[in-house]
């Protein structure tokens, strides 16, 4: 397989800090998860990538060619960073248009590509709303649709489901998934391995700056089902929800916190899997964002460092 | 979602080797950055500090109506004139324009970096200096399109019925000067924003402390500001009644019209050149 993005000893310092240390990884093209905790490099690596940062050391190819200072690279690359970040006055059309506009296309065409953007991810109805009226989840697609919005052959996501509700997550999920299927390359970062699971088997897992392993998710799998996985899920009526999912063999503890149920559960993937049904159901009140915690993966790491 | 497929097929992928014309991208840039920059909370200041001339223009006009001298310089009555032109100086050329050069020219990119907007603009296939050419752009059609209007209804106010034809001329002239203005003070300050950690402050210390301080002085030091280029540019000499203006005027060494305005075009240019070869180069480490 041909690699859409090689590194070779790349490394990037902020002053003393090493935010990624001596990397080569060729990626594939193809999905491709890019998993690892909070504060891995995964974010200092999709910089890079795209260009926003220059290494410190070694080289940072894209399609063949260096990124850094090369914007032609842009036409055939599609970025959704990870910050939660807009023109807020703008609507999610004339956002979405006055960005596919830079990639050269004239209004009309600029148009009727962010239309087709915002409709594939959903959001077409919402398309003239202020993007400040956005739910989170509105806004991350929203993101999304500009990514896409000028069909680039590479997409970098980065923490792409981060703050979706369950539902959204596996539409997202699977829109990801049908890319790659269309042809796509895609380097998608999550710091949850069901996540990444879900979209690809082929994954790099970072930590502390390095690649720590690449190659096929279900070898770590195995690890990682050993230590209960944290979801926190912000809800109307946390109780109830409560209530529901105590009847469920895949929680193993439960607490609360301010309008949140944290949950420890076993079985990730079947707990998701649940808790889907339940907010489509709309048992347990209305889901409004679901995070997960990176413990159990730290754990993981710690464990793979270890060894 | 509706679809799996992929958003746009418009297949717009050129070969790589370069990005699209820096004139064309400054272009879609200036008219990205104009609606937004129109309708900023900064656009409410800046309109605010332009209605102070009008509203004391009114206010003069209603004085003069009664019969009263509203400015007296060394015994004589100034006429509406004069007063507008003493308004142009004081209130449009030494505080309105450097005011809004510190607090636009500032933050055309430093906004952007801050509110974490600007890898949008970063991860597309234009050249950087393209987005400082059309924020900066955006910014001198956006200041001039809220600031000349001021002008022109404090002209209408201030300059009797009767004079208006014969000061068209002069008007046209003080709206050049303070187009001008508006055009060096907004680059030299983006200079500021893109290299400076604190570019507000020492835009301020710039603007209301180094250069009137500079004018006062003897000596070559005047020649380090703007208000310097731009004093000389006024048609009309600006009325001296107080000890500070005469002691201007003693030191007073006033270049060329000409050799000002290459000095101002030369300011302008040097300022945007660095601008854009800083964010061409520069790293934004944007913190999540």
């Amino acid at each position: 397989m041909t690699a859409v993005i090689e590194a070779e000893h790349l490394s990037k310092w902020y002053g003393q800090v090493s935010g990624l240390n001596d990397v080569t990884v060729a990626v594939p093209s193809g999905i491709t998860g890019l998993l690892g905790p909070n504060g891995a490099g995964k974010s200092t690596f999709m910089k890079l990538v795209t260009g926003q940062l220059r290494p410190s050391t070694g080289t940072v190819r894209v399609c063949g060619d260096p990124i850094w200072g090369n914007p032609a690279q842009y036409f055939r690359l599609g970025f959704c960073p990870e910050q939660d970040a807009f023109y807020e006055r703008m609507t999610g059309l004339e956002w979405v248009t006055a960005l596919a506009r830079l990639h050269g296309l004239s209004p009309d065409a600029a148009d009727a590509a962010a239309r087709r953007a915002l409709e594939t991810v959903d959001l077409l109805e919402a398309a003239d709303r202020k993007i400040g009226a956005y739910s989170k989840g509105m806004r991350q697609r929203v993101k999304l649709a500009q990514a896409i919005a000028h069909d680039p052959a590479l997409l970098i996501l980065d923490e792409p489901l981060s703050g979706l509700d369950p539902i959204m997550r596996r539409r997202t999920i699977r829109l990801i998934k049908d890319w790659g299927c269309a042809g796509k390359s895609i380097l998608v970062s999550s710091h949850i391995l069901h996540e990444i699971e879900a979209m690809t088997s082929n994954i790099l897992l970072m930590h502390n700056g390095r690649i720590l392993a690449e190659g096929n998710v279900y070898q770590i799998r195995a690890l990682i089902d050993e230590h209960p996985h944290t979801v926190s899920i912000r809800v109307g009526d946390p109780r109830a929800l409560a209530r529901r999912l105590l009847t469920d063999e895949d929680v193993s503890s439960l607490r609360f916190e301010p309008g949140v149920v944290v949950v420890e559960t076993p079985r990730p993937d079947a707990f998701y899997s649940r808790l889907t049904q339940l907010a489509a159901s709309g048992e347990g009140g209305t889901i409004e964002e679901v995070t997960s915690p990176d413990d159990n993966l730290q754990a993981v790491f710690t464990y793979l460092v270890k060894t | 979602m509706s679809s799996g497929q992929p958003a746009a097929g418009s297949g717009q992928q050129p070969a790589a080797g370069s990005g699209q014309s820096f004139v064309r991208s400054t272009m879609r840039i200036f008219d990205l950055s104009l609606g937004e920059m129109l309708w900023a909370r900064r656009t409410i200041f800046m309109a605010l500090i332009v209605a102070a001339p009008v509203f004391l223009a009114v206010v003069s006009r209603i004085v003069s109506a009664n019969g009263t001298a509203v400015l007296r310089i060394n015994g004589e009555r100034v006429g509406g004139g004069g007063i507008f032109g003493v308004m142009i100086w004081i209130l449009y050329l030494k505080f309105i324009i450097p005011a809004l050069g510190v607090f636009y020219g500032t933050s055309l990119i430093a906004d952007e970096v801050e509110d974490k907007t600007i890898t949008y603009l970063f991860t597309r296939p234009i050249p950087r200096r393209s987005i400082v050419m059309g924020k900066y752009l955006a910014y001198v059609a956006c200041a001039a399109s809220v600031v000349l209007p001021s002008v022109m209804i404090v002209f209408m106010l201030m300059v009797p019925f009767g004079e208006i034809g014969r000061s068209f001329g002069p008007l046209l002239g003080d709206l050049g000067i303070i187009a001008i203005g508006l055009a060096v003070y907004g680059a030299v300050f983006l200079l500021a924003g893109v290299m400076l950690k604190r570019p507000l402050v020492a835009g301020l210390v710039f603007a209301f402390g180094w250069e009137p301080i500079a004018l006062l002085l003897p000596g070559y030091l005047k020649h380090f500001t703007i208000a310097y280029y731009l004093q000389a540019l006024m048609p009309q000499a600006m009325p001296a009644d107080d000890t500070l203006s005469l002691l201007q005027a003693v030191v007073r060494d006033v270049p060329s019209a000409t050799v000002s305005l290459l000095w101002l075009l030369f300011a302008l240019v040097i300022a945007l050149i660095l601008a854009m070869r800083a964010v061409e180069s520069r790293e934004y480490i944007l913190e999540q």
